[in-house]
């Protein structure tokens, strides 16, 4: 595993490096296997890592490497075939369905490429949802506040754009305060100007929320917004890159 | 060549084979019913008709006192009849030696060479008589089997009130007893009713009738209508006492068997109609939903050239699959009920031999119409595949148009959960989807109620008929009508608490030109025992010189209260007068005319005459009076209320049991199917939504509550619905099984509706119980990918 540092993109407009937190992910040697015998398919094979509080990470790497799968570990929605993986100190490889429950109704937010937002729910249930059931949330409102989208309320999926529909993802994600939030290709199926309305609400989250934040994604240029940027080929961390600072959203250009 | 799509027809019923399988269960239920009712009529028709056939039976029947030998060609010269066989028949009592009570029946003559022209009979066990006959006889299968009779063993009957021992030489059946009872009697009481055949010189020297007959039957010849016969052999016996003569619609045992073949058609129509109903319902919510799910599938199969006649055929082939496969269990279940209902169909029609015998036409029918109603059930749904423009059909479903439901505009939303709101916002999104579901659920719930109705009006009948209106412990018949004064005698006997005479007379009632031949049952004014009974559950008191019907027999002349009905005497004297109709009365057991007791006798022109006498008996004599029963001569006949109860209880009820049973079955199944199936669609639709909630952190049981929350709401208005439906099923189903011999009242008790609901809520829960197992294999990750 190679480790870098990088200053470019670190000029004008520059946010500063998020100070490195508590550990909070400690992953070592996490395999995950689909499959056996003939067919088994080797997803992950032996990723070390770890993630600290506050920070924003940018996962990339080809298509097959072990992204989404990665997250989907990390994120409780899978358990790992061997190795060790913890959150703080709840060992998610023998967590039992009931703790895995509990653990991303308090603690995770997820975001997809397809933000799977309940159709027959507005913007404010959509989030109210989540609210309900965790246990120190933001007030639905404000949380939708927080992506700029206090005016669209009572709106129901089916009335948004992608773009708006990601937002209320985020929203929802992030409405319970979680300490990790984890998005899959969350621009993936946006255009450029609402992919950067987008991350400019993660980013918000993670600066004024200070949430432990990891994005995939496959636009490379995305990774100057991030503290780190994590390669993975072949189910394996390639390297790892640091950034000194953060790039504003807003600089971005692809 | 097996074609990829039909590959992909395969792949996709193995993916929904829960749904796919209850909609052909659903289905093979209706098949099944279809193909054992019109079997077992195609059974019954054939094997009767055949018998018929083989043992000559007669078409005109008619008793009489006396007529000698020679007007046997009288009868014969009549146009229209092609052969005649004149014997004689009499009511006699039996002693059996392990029957504690009397048994009672009717001695019939053979020719004393070779065998009747008509009416032959069959011989099931031991030998025919012998040329002379001394002292031998044939015993009817029913009474033989239910007394354990065997040819060889020894019976005493009373012969014109000499007791005389007998040999049984041969167990018989007769095409005149494929029904054996007691005449006017609905029910069969084979202990204590049977049918004797005697040789002819035998029987007239007992009853001093040689030379003589009473009883004649004829045939006609091919073609000829019996209406005139019967006239003609009414006008040529009024000298010798005929009783009316009557054509094979009115033979007590022929009407029996087609009553029953009316009752298999109504259920062969009625109950297929409705689970054919349902499974149509059924795979059009399952082709829907597939046709919704795979939206991008056609899109694709269109953009490559597939012609919309191609798909609407290849979403066709899972409805013909389904129907297939319904079908083909529907036909093997059916066969197998038919069988098993055949074996059943022995304890009340004595046939020779009744084989199944599978209706091929049933098969045809059943093919077309569940073929139908699959093709009719699916035909929006393929036609909306069919129609899936291929640009628009690429993108995901349209945005689906959500709204806060009625109830939340209502105001109350406020206090509902989002779970709720998930659910019932759904429900108004789809109001076809759920009206269809309410509609199933409704159907099964309507079709639970069937079965308990008929059982329930059985029930209510016997116990009317047993508690309410025969207050007697048992009836005594008399050999000729007596002297009222008999009673005295009878009131001698030990343990006797009551006795009461009745008078039975053998009329012709005409209203206009409605005829109908029966027996008027005088009754002694303030009756403790034979009460007759209206609508409302009074006891009616009979009006002096007026008559009471039943409401069957008013509908039968088509007379009403205050109309004059003739009434011609076939006895006695053979008066001819006009009596009133006075009232109508309450009475299950079919045709039956009530009148009091003298003023019967005073248009008979008859002094104080009796013809039998009911008894209330103190049960602590009860063997010591039988015993002395059986040395009172003059009693012809003896029903005994218990004895006829416990044969109903071990024969009748019995089977009605199983077959209450079966159809309780197979609207269980069609409950739990609908149901089901029900709950598997709405988790497939929403697999993506429900593994989205538990990726955020919601639990099974959450998630579950949303689908139960959903089922739930659907349920509960099925349930009156379904409540209407079912009282509307039995009305329309008892209505149509209605016929003179069997008339059962429509009882819908709360038991009953309490059931149906019960079962269709067990089949809901189990159903949930089953679909929210399979919240367990919720795939998480694949819903995070693309849609489908
Ligand atoms: N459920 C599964 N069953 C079998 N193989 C799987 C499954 N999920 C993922 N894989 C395999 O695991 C490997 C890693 O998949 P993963 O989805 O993590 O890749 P990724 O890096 O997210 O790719 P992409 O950028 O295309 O989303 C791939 O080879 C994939 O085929
Ligand atoms: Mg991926």
């Amino acid at each position: 595993m190679a480790v870098e540092s990088s200053h470019e993109g670190s000029g004008c407009g520059g946010v500063k490096r998020t100070e490195v937190g508590t550990q909070v992910f400690r992953v070592r040697g996490l395999t995950k296997v689909y499959g056996h015998g003939e067919t088994a398919v080797r997803a992950l094979s032996g990723v070390d890592l770890d993630l600290y509080a506050g920070e924003l990470v940018v996962l990339l790497g080809p298509s097959g490497s072990g992204k989404t799968t990665l997250l989907n570990n990390i994120g409780g929605l899978d358990v790992p075939t061997s190795g060790e993986l913890w959150f703080h100190d709840l060992d998610l490889t023998n967590a039992t369905e009931e703790e895995l429950t509990r653990y991303r109704r308090d603690r995770v937010g997820f975001v997809f490429q397809f933000y799977n937002l309940i159709p027959s729910l507005t913007a404010r249930e959509n989030v109210a949802l989540i609210t309900e059931i965790a246990r120190d949330p933001m007030p639905a409102e404000e949380a939708l506040e927080m992506v700029n989208l206090g005016g669209r309320l009572d709106h129901f999926p089916a009335q948004m754009s992608g773009g708006e529909q990601q937002r209320v993802a985020i929203a929802r994600a992030i409405a319970k305060r979680p300490e990790v939030l984890l998005c899959d290709e969350p621009t993936g199926a946006l255009d450029v100007r609402t992919g950067i309305a987008v991350l400019e609400a993660i980013e918000r989250i993670n600066r004024e929320l200070g949430t432990l934040t990891v994005i995939i994604t496959h636009n490379a240029v995305m990774a100057e917004m991030a503290d780190r940027v994590i390669h993975l080929s072949d189910g394996r961390v390639h390297h790892i890159h640091v950034n000194s600072t953060r790039a504003p959203v807003s600089s971005l250009n692809w | 060549m097996i074609s990829l799509l039909d590959i992909k027809v395969w792949r996709d019923l193995v993916r929904i084979k829960g749904q796919a399988g209850a909609v052909a269960l659903v289905m093979a239920c209706g098949v099944a019913m279809l193909v054992m009712a019109r079997s077992l009529i195609n059974s019954l028709e054939t094997t009767r008709l055949e018998y018929y056939q083989t043992h000559h039976f007669a078409d005109v029947f008619v008793q009489l006192k006396r007529a000698p030998m020679q007007l046997r060609e009288r009868l014969m010269e009549i146009a229209g009849v092609a052969a005649v066989e004149a014997g004689l028949v009499f009511q006699v009592t039996i002693d059996l030696a392990g029957l504690d009570e009397p048994a009672s029946g009717q001695a019939r003559s053979v020719p004393d060479t070779g065998e009747p022209g008509l009416n032959r009979l069959y011989l099931r066990k031991g030998r025919w008589l012998s040329a002379s006959g001394r002292h031998e006889v044939l015993v009817g299968e029913a009474f033989a089997e239910a007394n354990q009779l065997e040819p060889g063993d020894q019976i005493t009957i009373l012969l014109n009130g000499r007791r005389q021992a007998l040999k049984i030489v041969g167990i018989v059946l007769s095409p005149e007893f494929i029904f054996e009872s007691r005449p006017g009697t609905a029910l069969p009481d084979n202990r204590t009713y049977g049918i004797f055949w005697m040789r002819y010189t035998e029987l007239a020297s007992a009853f001093d009738m040689d030379g003589a007959f009473n009883f004649a039957a004829l045939a006609l010849s091919p073609g000829s209508n019996d209406r005139p016969v019967i006239a003609e052999v009414d006008r040529l016996l009024v000298a010798y006492g005929g009783r009316g003569a009557f054509g094979r619609g009115d033979h007590p045992s022929h009407i029996r068997v087609s009553d029953e073949i009316r009752v298999l058609t109504a259920l062969s129509i009625g109950f297929p109609a409705v689970f054919l109903t349902v499974s149509a319902l059924m795979s059009h919510a399952v082709l829907l939903r597939l046709v919704n799910l795979q939206r991008e599938q056609i899109a694709i199969l269109k953009a490559f050239g597939f012609g919309d006649v191609e798909i609407a055929w290849h979403y066709f082939k899972f409805a013909l699959v389904i129907t297939l496969a319904g079908i083909t269990i529907g036909t093997v279940g059916g066969m197998v009920l038919g069988r098993w209902l055949v074996v059943l169909y022995h304890v009340f029609f004595r046939f020779p031999s009744l084989e199944f015998q599978l209706d091929a036409g049933a098969l045809v029918m059943a093919v077309v119409v569940s073929a139908g109603a699959a093709v009719a059930g699916v035909f929006g749904a393929v036609r909306r595949a069919a129609c899936l423009p291929p640009a628009e059909a690429m993108r995901p479903e349209p945005p689906t148009e959500y709204r806060p439901a009625l109830v939340e505009r209502t105001g109350i939303g406020r206090w509902l959960s989002h779970t709720f709101r998930i659910a019932v916002r759904n429900i108004e999104r789809r109001p076809m989807q759920a009206v269809f579901t309410v509609a199933g659920l409704a159907l099964a719930t309507g079709i639970l109620i069937i079965p308990s109705c008929f059982r329930d009006g059985v029930d209510h009948v016997m116990e009317f008929q047993w508690d309410v209106v025969q207050r007697q412990d048992l009836s005594v018949g008399l050999v000729e009508p007596g002297d009222k004064r008999v009673c005295n005698v009878f009131a001698q006997l030990p343990g006797v608490l009551h006795v009461e005479p009745f008078r039975a007379a053998f009329v012709r009632l005409s209203n206009g030109n409605r005829h109908r031949q029966l027996a008027i049952r005088g009754i002694p004014g303030g009756t403790l025992h034979d009460r007759v009974i209206d609508a409302r559950y009074r006891q009616v008191v009979l009006p002096k010189g007026g008559l009471v019907f039943s409401a069957k027999l008013a509908e039968v002349l088509g007379a009403r209260v205050g109309d004059q009905i003739l009434v011609e005497a076939l006895e006695g004297k053979r008066t001819v007068s006009f009596v009133p109709l006075v009232a109508l009365a309450e009475d299950f057991s079919g045709v039956a005319a009530y009148m009091d007791m003298e003023s019967l006798n005073r248009i008979l022109l008859e002094g104080d005459v009796v013809t039998g006498a009911t008894f209330s008996i103190d049960k602590a004599h009860w063997a010591e009076f039988l015993g002395s029963l059986k040395q009172v001569p003059r009693v012809s006949w003896v029903a005994i209320k218990n004895s006829l109860r416990e044969s109903f209880r071990r024969t009748t009820a019995r089977s009605i049991d199983l077959i209450q049973r079966i159809y309780m079955t197979f609207a269980i199944v069609v409950a739990f199917g609908v149901v089901y199936n029900n709950a598997r669609i709405s988790l497939a639709e929403r697999a993506r939504e429900l593994a989205t909630l538990r990726v955020v952190g919601f639990s099974r049981g959450e998630v579950g509550s949303i689908l139960l929350t959903e089922l739930v709401l659907l349920a509960l208005p099925s349930v009156p619905f379904g409540l209407l439906l079912g009282t509307l099923f039995s009305t329309v189903i008892i209505g149509m099984v209605n016929t003179e011999t069997v008339r059962l009242p429509l009882i819908l008790t709360s038991h009953n509706y309490a059931f149906a609901s019960l079962v269709v809520a067990a089949g809901s829960l189990v159903s949930a119980m089953v679909v929210l197992q399979k919240l367990k294999h919720l795939d998480l990750i694949a819903v995070l990918r693309a849609p489908e």
